[in-house]
């Protein structure tokens, strides 16, 4: 087995007394994909947000490529190849496409003296431009994000966090509310993401669909600690997963 | 449109001195000043998002300190200019450092209370700025040559006024404009894409400080006086209303705002006492009804008849 790119080891935090998240451990292969899902309130975006350094845990390790980055400052992750989309979108919505692309890009543009003071970096440029033809944002180049509609927005989520050029990409509902065409384009994207190019893909999603046919590895949590680890189709078949997401009764009787 | 605009522009400030007496070129040097004064503002609130009520604080402190680097020390002027800025630009950082830990109306106070701190100083520190009776600035002079009229120190003032113009949109266009901008949006994504938030509102406090203090260096350029009354709120009043006219979030409506509501504060100086309800009104309605600002609003109006 390959090295992780990304462990978490015992990882715990707690909100004024209510743990969130207790004793979590997990280890991701490089060019995987894979799952975080779980019933709503189970701590998944909680762990998420732990890995990209958005909260501090109180307890464990978080060391991605072999360097331990529990303690760095979030603004630190992108520089290290860390990227991350929102749940409830976060775009720069006063500014269009091409410049959340452009800010997604902001840690490549500042090589030389000429990419810092140019409003289209060239080391840059060619790469955003392939993201924004990739995801089907060229149309929109110069539209503001608030004005792009919902399913464009996510996407632009996306897209401006692949201008990281990240090596890890922390995705967290990504397709919450998309339309099961616009569902069916992500689950392309996003194999072909990690398949083709290697990239390292952590999803926390509850379109299981999604997760069933793109994951590699799903771990599933309840009430903030793991239940279960596995391939897709082991995980669906856990009866401690089953109860988690429909209770006991219907785990015992079906 | 656009290159006919800045054409006329140039024409104007070229022509000026050739056509018009000392009120004029007076006016034209206060105005351009107050741009300068606007632009800072227009990159710490329009650019970066954070609320600075303490811009005539900066502006006076560039003021005096290039007055007194130039009266008392006898340092050619663009020297005092740079000293003017970078001090003021200093106290702009350590306002910064207060101010990270702020946002919204916490940091709008915070501000404006250091504002009328600064006031207080200027207008109690008798030994260093003159306390109530002010300050006599003696003429700024370079090699031998001194600026003592407003036609002396036009050509100077239009020259800082484009260069610090210039520095506006540089700024706006590099990655630093992005990163502010990005700040202003989203603080949380702003960080996900490695941009260290805290540093980016420093630089924006201490770049607008900067701003202010080369505007106060303008002004001494051509004036023989400064009196701490001018450098209260009502200063920052005015250029954060002058920014919020022109459009803010626009170098444009920096700009014009500045002079638009420059031509009209200069005419409401007739009625002093109403000087400061009509900023509150015009500020409101602009507010109310046009709170992308006058240009667009212009535009807005202006398109939407010719498409009908």
């Amino acid at each position: 087995m390959a090295n992780p790119l990304l462990s978490v080891e015992n990882l715990t935090i707690s909100f004024g007394g209510i743990v969130a998240v207790r004793d979590f451990s997990i280890a991701v292969e490089p060019g995987t994909i894979h799952a975080l899902i779980g019933p709503n309130g189970a701590g998944k975006s909680t762990t998420f947000n732990c890995i990209s350094r958005l909260y501090k845990p109180n307890a464990g390790r978080i060391i991605f490529d072999g360097q331990e980055i529990t303690h760095l400052p979030s603004s630190a992750m992108a520089g290290l190849g860390i990227a991350r989309s929102f749940q409830n979108l976060e775009l720069f919505n006063e500014l269009t496409v091409l410049e959340n692309m452009l800010i997604g890009a902001h840690v490549h543009c500042g090589g030389s003296f000429g990419d810092r003071l140019a409003a289209h970096p060239p080391a840059v440029m060619r790469e955003i431009d392939a993201i924004i033809e990739r995801t089907g944002l060229a149309p929109y180049r110069e539209t503001k994000a608030r004005n792009l509609d919902f399913g464009h927005q996510k996407l632009l989520e996306l897209a401006r966090a692949l201008a990281i050029k990240p090596r890890l990409l922390l995705l967290d509902e990504p397709a919450a509310g998309l339309r099961n065409r616009e569902i069916a384009a992500l689950d392309t994207l996003l194999t072909d993401l990690a398949r083709k190019e290697g990239l390292t893909i952590i999803i926390v999603e509850h379109v299981m669909a999604l997760v069933m046919s793109i994951s590699d590895r799903v771990t599933v949590l309840n009430f903030g600690t793991k239940i279960a680890e596995g391939t897709p189709a082991e995980v669906k078949g856990n009866t401690a997963v089953i109860e988690a997401y429909l209770g006991k009764e219907v785990a015992l009787h079906g | 449109m656009r290159i006919f605009g800045l054409l006329l522009a140039a024409i104007v400030l070229i022509a000026l001195p050739f056509f018009t007496t000392g009120y004029v070129i007076y006016l034209a040097n206060i105005l351009l000043t107050f741009t300068v004064l606007c632009l800072g503002l227009h990159i710490v609130i329009g650019e970066a998002g954070q609320f600075s009520l303490a811009h005539a604080a900066f502006y006076g402190i560039g003021i005096y300190v290039t007055g007194i680097a130039g009266t008392k020390y006898g340092l050619p002027f663009p020297v005092t200019m740079l000293i003017g800025g970078v001090a003021a630009a200093a106290v702009g950082f350590v306002i910064g450092v207060i101010a990270l830990r702020m946002r919204d109306i916490y940091l709008a106070l915070a501000t404006f209370a250091f504002g009328e701190a600064m006031q207080w100083l200027f207008q109690n520190w008798d030994a260093v700025t003159g306390g109530p009776n002010g300050l006599r600035i003696a003429p700024a002079h370079l090699f031998g040559h001194e600026f003592v009229t407003d036609k002396d120190a036009y050509p100077v003032v239009v020259l800082f006024a484009l260069l610090m113009i210039g520095l506006t949109i540089l700024i706006s266009r590099a990655r630093l404009g992005r990163a502010l901008r990005a700040v202003r949006e989203s603080e949380v994504a702003a960080q996900a894409m490695g941009i260290p938030v805290q540093r980016a509102k420093l630089l924006a406090f201490g770049l607008s400080a900067f701003f202010a203090g080369i505007a106060g260096g303008m002004f001494t350029l051509f004036s023989t006086f400064i009196h701490p009354e001018s450098l209260g709120f009502s200063t920052t009043m005015l250029a954060l209303t002058m920014v919020v006219v022109g459009g803010l979030g626009s170098i444009g409506g920096a700009v014009g705002g500045a002079i638009v509501f420059g031509l009209i504060s200069e005419l409401l100086r007739q009625a002093p006492s109403f000087q400061e309800i009509a900023y509150g009104l015009i500020l409101i309605i602009f507010m109310m009804y046009a709170p992308k600002g006058l240009f667009a609003f212009l535009a807005d109006k202006f398109g939407r008849a010719r498409h009908g």
